[in-house]
């Protein structure tokens, strides 16, 4: 098995989580004899990612930069059968739920996932949470520099930094590395984009206060280009204004965004820089040493040449319609030549979106170990990646995946839905997404439907937290409770592309759980009757507006 | 069948600290996993009551608090709200089995 891609701890790292994990042991037995209260232990095992939901406790674990290596995959799985129910939930940072951990056994858990250089430290709280990049770094065709890295120096900086281990709120980060935003870099406290100037220097344009929950905002640029060794004192420089303005009185209003809203961002921009001023020279300036060492580590794999082009795959897509829609939908280019991203969707028809059984995660292992250099990825879609696949083993690969129930050709079309936990789960939801999507699911099972429809994102939340991120769906659904009765708040028109971002707009007056079908069905009939030749949903719904929508769903319901 | 929609009618649950299962406390201040064994309130004083008793039991379980139910004639009760009744009955759905590879 060949050696991972990417960055593998060090003597530092072991010790630390090694140590968190002797530490939180401790603080379990205190608190099972009850030596700390509830109120006392709460913060600790937010601290560890784990959560008390409705029916168990949650762990969840981070996955840097959602970058997996297929033993990790498999220690997920044993960890997924052995303390908890044999699965588990890719989410939307992605990182990984287990949904029914036992508070005694949380600690062995978190001792297994340490023997692969995991944890689950600052998935909760009010801290800098696991740095996300773009699922397709390292691999993707139009990427100027791999964001990994700097998602790395980022995640080694922001691991239990005492300035910033109280903020006030939690605080998310994304860097992308390509034009071609994967990552949604707009709607993050923090979203770091790498690009080329003029000189042709790379470098990043931070964007900051973006976000969704109960006020989404699109993020606006503090630094149109900032020179990639001073990020971190930039980000420094960042953190620290938030820390000192951010509003501490109200839970609502705590988040960056409402800073950066309040103050505007040439305020905010000033501070920033004259905090950056009084630092930029310090300790963070990272020297080149440093940077490389860590860029060696994310040195791509050697690729042997291959051929572009596959007998083979031209033969089997000729064959079977199924397999020449998946090349279209779940396969992108590849940097190299003869080789391609393989995207499995964790989305089978009727299934709860982004859950993988423990037998599932050890096929996906498999699969990486053969045909993709053992390596992983997860999406912020909820889905996971092969990031390096020969064209010529796509058939192998189609016919794996089909086996484990992950080769539906679906990604970013109707049924690729996003959905949050939802009230079967959550402590904070008001009503149910996960059955919703089941039945959205079900209602456009058709493959070649999905793809006459084409791209068209449905993301769905059951609650205003906004995990199912509805505010950027070209179709949002918002469950929320009215008087004891789930009902689906639609929005239509959100966006993530770069350039495009938009926040959706709510469509009309909420609709019945059993009307959500009939609605988005009605949508798309009136897209489909309205688009214009290689139209996506989104552009004509920019093109046409709210009213021809809502006047079929509302007749329709 | 009629039910007691009042809201009157109330339990007291938790979610027990080892594990994190739901939980009811029962007549004899025991917490159970069966919410046919949960002691009944029948109006605002019995609930009080109940309430202060579950804090007193509340060694093994995380924050007691009341949840409303209907009665049937039968005397079979049922939580009021969809959450708690999610929480009584689990998924409202079929999660996937450690061994499985397809879904149905």
């Amino acid at each position: 098995m060949p050696d991972t891609h990417f960055y593998r701890y060090d003597g530092y790292d072991r010790t630390l989580v090694s140590e968190r994990v002797d530490q939180f042991r401790d603080q379990v037995r205190r608190r099972l004899a009850g030596e700390l209260t509830e109120e006392q232990f709460k913060p600790l095992r937010l601290h560890n990612g784990l959560y008390l939901q409705l029916h168990a406790y949650m762990l969840r674990i981070a996955i840097p930069y959602g970058t997996l290596s297929s033993r990790q995959l498999r220690k997920l799985a044993d960890i997924s059968r052995k303390y908890d129910r044999g699965y588990g939930h890719f989410t939307t940072r992605q990182n990984l739920q287990l949904n029914w951990i036992k508070l005694e056994d949380a600690p062995d858990a978190l001792a297994a996932l340490a023997e692969v250089d995991m944890h689950a430290m600052q998935t909760s709280g009010n801290c800098i949470r696991n740095v996300t990049a773009d699922h397709y770094a390292g691999a993707a065709i139009d990427e100027i520099e791999d964001p990994r890295i700097w998602a790395e120096i980022v995640r080694q900086w922001s691991t239990l930094h005492p300035e910033f281990t109280f903020l006030p709120r939690k605080f998310k980060i994304a860097i992308t590395g390509s034009p071609n935003d994967r990552v949604a870099v707009r709607v993050h406290d923090i979203g770091l984009r790498l690009w080329r100037n003029g000189q042709g220097e790379v470098g990043f344009e931070v964007i900051v206060g973006g976000g969704l929950g109960r006020t989404p905002m699109i993020g606006k640029t503090l630094r149109e280009f900032l020179p990639k060794d001073e990020l971190l004192a930039y980000l420094e420089a960042t953190l620290r204004v938030y820390n000192r303005y951010g509003r501490r009185d109200n839970l609502y209003k705590a988040r960056i965004k409402i800073l950066v809203h309040e103050v505007g961002v040439e305020k905010m921009r000033e501070e920033v820089e004259a905090e950056y001023a009084a630092t930029r020279d310090g300790a963070l300036k990272l020297p080149a040493a440093t940077i490389e060492a860590i860029a060696r580590q994310f040195a791509p794999p050697v690729l042997s040449p291959r051929p572009a082009v596959s007998g083979r795959v031209v033969a089997q897509r000729l064959d079977d319609p199924d397999f020449a829609l998946w090349l279209k939908s779940n396969v992108a280019p590849h940097r190299v030549p003869g080789y391609a991203i393989v995207t499995a969707s964790l989305k089978p028809a009727g299934a709860p979106p982004g859950d993988a059984s423990a037998a599932q995660m050890d096929g996906v292992a498999d699969i990486a170990e053969a045909y993709s250099q053992a390596e992983l990825r997860v999406s912020h879609e909820q889905n996971l990646i092969f990031p390096h696949v020969a064209v010529e083993d796509l058939p192998q690969v189609y016919r794996s995946l089909a086996a484990l129930g992950f080769a539906e050709a679906n990604v970013g079309k109707i049924t690729d839905i996003i959905a949050c936990p939802g009230l079967d789960y959550c402590a904070l939801a008001n009503a149910r997404s996960i059955p919703v999507a089941q039945r959205i699911s079900n209602h456009f099972a058709s493959i070649a439907r999905q793809h006459d429809i084409g791209d068209l994102k449905i993301k769905i939340s059951g609650c205003i937290n906004a995990c199912g991120h509805h505010h950027v769906g070209h179709i949002g659904i918002l469950g929320v409770d009215k008087n004891g009765v789930e009902l689906y708040q639609i929005s239509l028109g959100g966006d993530v592309d770069f350039g495009r971002t938009a926040i959706g707009s709510i469509l009309g007056p909420a609709v019945t759980a059993d009307k959500v079908v009939e609605a988005v069905d009605a949508i798309v009939t009136t897209y489909l009757d309205a688009r214009r030749d290689g139209e996506r949903f989104v552009d004509t719904y920019r093109r046409i507006g709210a009213q021809p929508f809502k006047e079929r769903v509302y007749a329709a319901v | 069948m009629a039910k007691n929609l009042s809201g009157d009618l109330q339990v007291a649950s938790a979610n027990r600290l080892v594990d994190g299962m739901v939980v009811w406390l029962d007549e004899a201040g025991q917490w159970t996993d069966r919410l046919e064994h949960a002691a009944v309130a029948r109006d605002k004083r019995g609930a009080e009551f109940l309430l202060e008793r579950a804090r007193v039991e509340a060694f093994s379980v995380v924050d007691p608090f009341l949840v409303a139910v209907a009665e049937d004639e039968d005397g079979t009760i049922e939580p009021l709200s969809l959450r708690e009744k999610i929480r009584a009955s689990g998924l409202t759905f079929d999660a996937i089995a450690a061994d499985a590879v397809r879904y149905a």
